[in-house]
């Protein structure tokens, strides 16, 4: 075991000898720099190991002989061991990465990274609280030599600054810590009493850890930091905001004993301010590497507020959230900066060079959602347990502040992600880049990717078929070269695996919403087999995708259904981003579903505990919710359902998404919402909330019906037009399930089997259409039925079934809506159903007949059927349609059985007849008399007229004129335009109007924030010393 | 009753209603022309019409959607007739209605219009869908004081089965829905209006506009077929609408008396309005009547 001192020593004298050695050559004087480095990471792997797993005493290194307080003391203990063990870990990395300027450099540049590094150990593990401030300035001094390195007017500008900054700043700790010793006669930490102090002492109490505060960069004391980030060296960059910050960090937990509870408090308000300020801050920001700047200070300012606000926390919990954050920043941020060396592009918008190097793409993206505290990365768990916390501690407006800022970090980390996945600029050169620094990068994300089965497994116990969708995943991307019919075979093989895995565990509602995710996304699978070539990055998400909506059937509590439903936020969004024109749906997507996943996470953790070996999907049925968190749940379903209001991700999502993903998103992805519904008002109809809420729900949902209506009769693009319709029927069934009703509760069920029946078929049979016409644009196409009868034939049953005409399965669906309304007594509601449901009839005959009928267009003369691979699950599906519409009890015997778990039955089930409290309906009747109503003339008609006349495209009954070219004769742009004249001012895009204009104040307000930063050196020194006099007199003291 | 007789029985009921749909349009025609100061067409026009287009030597067809347009058209016409009990408590004319209720009629209009509009579409001639968009947008709007009207009858008589709602109407002349909920049935009797598609309201044949609409480019045995439907059609929603709101009938001279004056209201109004423009058509049904079929709630269910 080798003593901790020995790191210092040994920098010291080798920092001392090493230009010595570059006498002799570069080569040896690296060797040295590099083995010195790699022997303190070493030393601290062997303590951390030794702390954590054999269990030792934390050791006191009591230097010169003698015993503090007498003399300096350092320790090292579990938490200085882990500090540091990352510290230094990337302190080597970042020299790996700096290889080839080291080379060439100056030794001085190599002295000076190895006084840094020194005086880093020293920092963390130094009991002194001189020593403290000595090893400050050697930091301090060695940084700013470092930054200074590049000689060019930004940066020695910068160094400036910083040196002006740490200069205040450490005066300050200096001036109180001289105080502190005047107080107590002592500067050790460890037998320093605060407690004893006076108003005095007090204040330099105060100078001291404003000190190691302002260091840590509050906002808006922190200009200088920011400027420090924008022009330095990106190896340097990344230790100054990883390895120096990390150890600033650290004195600062370490004086925080001895800061007054009430200045500590206002410091983690600050550090929260900071936060929340810089994500804001960052949405206006077009340089990458301030970017990351304004990430750092955030991330430092949520530390700061985690160490502070969870400092009554169990220890467990603590270390947890702090750790994570801290673990999560360190590597994330490192590995960040480093790419920015690598991409060597200064504006955000020319990323799209990184299309260049897709595995450099690859571990920007898995740094940044790491970044983004996504799961399965360590910042998830924190953020989870923090946010738990704080709603224990009942520090509500700071959860909700983190949640805020944490969106806004979000918006602009991915609004870079998705410039460089979509802005692809092929002229551009390739990326230069080198082994030694790819290496260093790919080690930190192996590092990233490993922790989080740590601590699912170490933390929690979770079991670990909940990472099954990260490691499908994985492992499509490992076979990513094979062929993309045999990734599909394998992806559907892995289907029916996870599926018979499944089966058992499964029972009543569980079972039928496995049918829908499991099933539904299997039969929709079979058209992705159309893809030709590698089709790279698809399986993999497709399965992370349906492997977590079936893992949410079986989440134990609210983490593990948290976690996956994070998990599908990420897949389908990714799987959103490959859409050719995705860049702006998807992001807007991603915003929306991430909010979403906050409101859900704030409602669990409102939520009463609930039992942990039970699924949720059960347990939170026995309990009693709170009324809040039955609103920010529902808000978190309704985002997810794209009702009213928070619709607008819907249509761009739909329509910029690849065809068949369209498909998979309409058919089992709008599901999930359904689900979380379903399960809150089971929960509701036993255990009533105090406000009938469900009301107000209900209305959300009928509204939704007509406006989503509404809005897809004026589309052009069928896409669009599809989307919206999606929205008007995911409408009715979170109306139907806010009834609380038995009824209603099984119309729910009924529709959504319905909707993946009929929406699966239509968007696959449009995907076939746009596969051959290339084109969106309803009005482009026309006389189509010719071409691609059984398409047409798909779409036609689609459409019965979504209007409901009889004999259909639809028809079902609408009788036991109004059936269910009226029996509940909404009658209103209902009437604006009916309003919904006779619009749907616009935009459906819109969609066959602009597409389908009418005149064929010149360049469409010789287009063919869609392909085999579209057309077969369409045939499953129309199958399935037309056995439920035939033999209606098939579904709605088990859907009966499935409600009366939770209520008792309404309705009475006899044979193929369904009675309710108010009518009846025989569904297999209604199909025979159809049947026969149908054949009577279709026989007398063939009878009649055996042989009809062929005629030609445009021989029409066309009074005085001859029609001229498709284009003129087919009616199909802007069909409706008389409607349009009837809404009138009803019209008006209001909702999206309210979103954009919530997206331009936010990113004012980041703007108006952002002039505080003035570039001068004097002005952030003022900022500094009036940051210090407010919080002075804010504190009162 | 086994199913041969249900079968025999509906045959009797359909064919009669048919008979009488088709000479209540030959009598239709002549008022009209008689308000218009003309002689007018024989009142058995609509049956010469009929065998004279099955007549026609040419059968042109667009295609086997247009074929089947007229198809859907006449077997929604049979659907929603056979799933409307005529008589109450007539075997012969008690038709399917035991396969569903209101709602199951409601919805079953739609069978025949839809697959109408599609055979339309495929005949490609620009005034279909110009007709089809005109007729669709229009009955959105007229669907929704009816569908108000229907749920105040549904919270009135607590059932949505016609037999029942009929059967709730017997006794006295008061107990008709036109007594007991007045509100209702003026919701009712306008969107009527719009479901006729007479004057103002006739923006979907309009033939100063767009020269008939839908059946344009329909001929020979096709329009023959739409022919006999419109006089079936007219008589399944005529006896609809004496049903729920009219007491129903319980012999055939009083179905006959009753559909007849309840057709002359849209006469009537048909002779004496010119016709709208659409969107004006439209935003008439969605404003008094809509809000006349709210008040019929309000009258139902909360007062």
């Amino acid at each position: 075991m080798v003593n901790p001192i020995y790191i210092i020593i040994l920098s010291l004298i080798t920092g001392f000898l090493l230009s010595i050695f570059d006498k002799i050559g570069r080569k040896l004087s690296m060797t040295i720099f590099y083995g010195v480095l790699s022997f303190n990471l070493f030393v601290m792997a062997i303590w951390f190991y030794r702390l954590l797993v054999v269990d030792v005493t934390p050791l006191l290194i009591n230097t010169a002989g003698f015993v503090a307080p007498i003399s300096i003391n350092l320790r090292m203990g579990l938490q200085e061991a882990f500090i540091l063990l990352f510290s230094n870990f990337i302190a080597l990395f970042a020299a790996i990465y700096l290889f080839k300027k080291f080379k060439k450099a100056k030794i001085s540049s190599l002295v000076l990274y190895l006084i840094l590094s020194m005086g880093v150990n020293g920092l963390v593990m130094t009991r002194d609280l001189f020593n403290i401030f000595v090893f400050l300035e050697i930091v301090s001094i060695s940084t700013f030599a470092l930054i200074t390195l590049e000689k060019n007017l930004k940066s020695l500008s910068a160094g400036f600054k910083y040196m002006l900054a740490g200069g205040v700043v450490s005066t300050f700790f200096l001036l109180g810590v001289i105080f502190v010793y005047y107080f107590s006669g002592n500067l050790n930490l460890d037998f320093i009493n605060t407690g004893t102090f006076n108003n005095l002492g007090m204040i330099a109490v105060f100078m001291m850890s404003l000190g190691i505060f302002i260091e840590l960069k509050p906002f808006p004391a922190n200009g200088w930091a920011l400027d420090v980030y924008e022009a330095t060296d990106s190896g340097i960059v990344s230790v100054i905001a990883v390895v120096n910050s990390a150890a600033i960090f650290y004195v600062f937990y370490k004086i925080m004993p001895m800061i007054p509870n009430n200045l500590l408090q206002l410091l983690g308000y600050a550090g929260l301010l900071t936060f929340v300020l810089s994500s804001l801050m960052g949405l206006k920001q077009e340089n990458a590497k301030r970017l990351l700047g304004y990430s750092s200070i955030g991330q430092m300012g949520l530390l700061i507020s985690a160490v502070v606000f969870t400092t009554n926390a169990p220890e467990f919990i603590s270390i947890l959230i702090v750790g994570g954050f801290l673990v999560n920043h360190l590597l994330a941020k490192a590995g960040l900066f480093w790419i920015t060396g690598i991409v060597k592009k200064e504006k955000i918008a020319d990323w799209g060079v990184l299309n260049h190097s897709k595995p450099l793409l690859i571990l920007f993206g898995l740094l940044l959602f790491a970044l983004a505290s996504l799961p399965p990365f360590p910042g998830f768990w924190a953020k989870w347990e923090f946010i738990r916390w704080l709603i224990m501690e009942k520090m509500t407006v700071v959860a909700v502040l983190v949640l805020i800022g944490s969106l806004c970090e979000i918006a602009f980390l991915f609004r870079w992600f998705n410039l460089a996945v979509k802005k692809e600029d092929l002229q551009e050169s390739q990326i230069e880049t080198s082994h030694s620094m790819n290496l260093p990068v790919a080690f930190l994300a192996g590092v990233l990717a490993v922790i989080p089965v740590i601590i699912m497994k170490y933390f929690y116990q979770i079991d670990l078929i909940h990472l099954a969708p990260v490691i499908a995943l994985i492992v499509i991307f490992i076979i990513e070269i094979i062929p993309s019919k045999i990734k599909g075979i394998l992806s559907l093989i892995t289907l029916g695996t996870y599926g018979y895995y499944l089966y058992p565990l499964l029972s009543g509602l569980q079972l039928f919403f496995a049918v829908i995710f499991i099933i539904g996304g299997g039969i929709i699978l079979i058209s992705t087999f159309n893809r030709k070539g590698l089709n790279q990055n698809f399986y993999g998400l497709l399965l992370m995708m349906i492997l977590s909506l079936g893992n949410l059937l079986i989440a134990k509590g609210y983490l593990e259904f948290f976690l996956n439903w994070e998990f599908m936020t990420i897949s389908s969004y990714l799987l959103f981003l490959r859409g050719k024109n995705a860049r702006n749906s998807s992001f807007v997507y991603l915003i929306f579903s991430i909010a979403g996943a906050y409101l859900l996470m704030l409602g669990f953790a409102f939520a009463p505990a609930v039992s942990s070996d039970m699924v949720l999907l059960k347990s939170i049925t026995q309990i009693q919710l709170p009324l809040v968190s039955i609103i920010l749940m529902s808000l978190g379903f309704l985002i997810k359902s794209g009702s009213l209001g928070v619709h607008i991700w819907v249509p761009d999502a739909y329509a910029e998404a690849e065809d068949d993903v369209t498909a998979l998103i309409a058919g089992i992805l709008s599901k999930v919402g359904i689900l979380g519904f379903f399960v809150l008002a089971v929960s509701a109809i036993s255990h009533k909330p105090d406000i009938d809420i469900f009301y107000w729900i209900g209305w959300i949902g009928v509204l939704s019906t007509i406006i989503g209506a509404f809005l897809a009769v004026f589309q052009e693009d069928m896409k669009r037009l599809l989307a919206y319709s999606s929205m008007s029927q995911i409408g009715y069934i979170v109306a139907s399930v806010a009834m609380l009703s038995h009824l209603g509760l099984v119309t729910a069920l009924y529709l959504s089997f319905n909707h993946l029946l009929f929406k699966g078929l239509i968007f696959l049979a449009i995907a076939g259409v746009i596969y051959r016409t290339k084109t969106r644009n309803m009005y482009e196409m026309g006389g189509l039925i010719k071409k691609m009868p059984i398409s047409y034939i798909s779409v036609l049953i689609g459409i019965i079934a979504v209007s409901g005409v009889p004999p259909l399965s639809g028809f079902g669906s609408k009788w036991l809506l109004y059936s269910a309304f009226i029996e509940k007594g909404w009658y209103l509601q209902s009437g604006v159903l009916f309003f919904a449901s006779a619009v749907s009839f616009l935009y459906l005959y819109r969609l066959i007949h602009s597409v389908f009928l009418g005149q064929l267009k010149y360049e469409h003369q010789n287009v063919k059927e869609a392909p085999i691979w579209f057309i077969l699950p369409q045939l499953i599906f129309i199958i399935a349609l037309m056995t439920i519409s035939t033999f209606p009890n098939l579904i709605i015997q088990p859907l009966n059985a499935i409600v009366g778990n939770y209520i008792d039955s309404s309705i009475v089930i006899d044979g193929y007849k369904v009675t309710s409290s108010l009518g009846y309906w025989n569904g297999n009747q209604v199909m025979m008399v159809t049947m026969g109503v149908f054949m009577v003339p279709l026989l007398l008609l063939l009878l009649l007229i055996g042989k009809t006349q062929k005629v030609k495209q445009f021989n029409i009954v066309f009074a005085a004129e001859r029609p001229e070219s498709p284009q003129t004769t087919h009616v199909a742009h802007n069909m409706y335009a008389h409607y349009k004249k009837v809404l009138g001012g009803w019209g008006k895009p209001r909702i999206l109007s309210f979103w954009n204009g919530v997206a331009e104040w936010t990113h004012s307000l980041g703007n108006l924030f952002r002039q505080f930063y003035t570039g001068n050196g004097q002005t952030y020194i003022l900022h500094i010393i009036l940051y210090m006099v407010v919080l002075y007199i804010i504190l009162g003291v | 009753m086994d199913i041969w007789t249900k079968i025999f029985y509906a045959v009797i009921s359909v064919v009669i209603a048919t008979i009488y749909g088709l000479a209540l349009g030959g009598v239709v025609r002549k008022i009209y022309a008689r308000v218009h100061g003309r002689y007018g067409p024989p009142v058995w026009q609509p049956f010469i019409d009929i065998i004279k287009t099955h007549a026609k030597r040419v059968a042109v067809s667009h295609g086997i959607m247009f074929y089947l347009g007229p198809v859907f058209r006449f077997a929604g016409g049979l659907g929603t007739y056979l799933f409307i009990p005529v008589i109450f408590g007539s075997a012969v004319f008690a038709n399917f209605s035991m396969a569903g209720d209101l709602l199951l009629v409601m919805y079953f209009i739609f069978f025949g219009q839809l697959g109408m509009a599609l055979g339309a579409g495929e005949g490609g001639h620009p005034y279909s869908p110009l007709g089809i968009a005109r007729g669709l947008s229009q009955m959105t709007t007229f669907e929704v004081p009816f569908a108000l009207s229907v749920i105040a009858l549904a919270i009135q008589y607590h059932t949505l089965n016609i037999t029942a709602i009929v059967a709730a109407q017997q006794g006295s002349i008061l107990n008709w829905t036109l007594f007991t909920n007045p509100f209702a049935v003026v919701a009712a009797m306008i969107s009527m209006l719009g479901m006729n598609m007479h004057s103002p309201f006739s923006i979907v044949l309009a033939p100063q506009e767009i020269p008939i609409g839908p059946p344009i480019e329909m001929n020979s045995s096709f329009l023959a077929t739409l022919q006999t439907n419109r006089g079936l059609f007219v008589a399944a929603k005529l006896i609809l609408f004496m049903n729920l709101y009219f007491g129903g009938a319980t012999n055939l001279v009083v179905m006959i008396v009753k559909t007849f004056l309840i057709y002359m209201f849209s006469v009537f109004v048909g002779a004496a309005f010119p016709r709208f423009r659409p969107e004006q058509a439209m935003r008439f049904f969605l404003k008094w009547p809509t809000i006349i079929g709210i008040i019929s709630i309000i009258f139902v269910a909360y007062l």
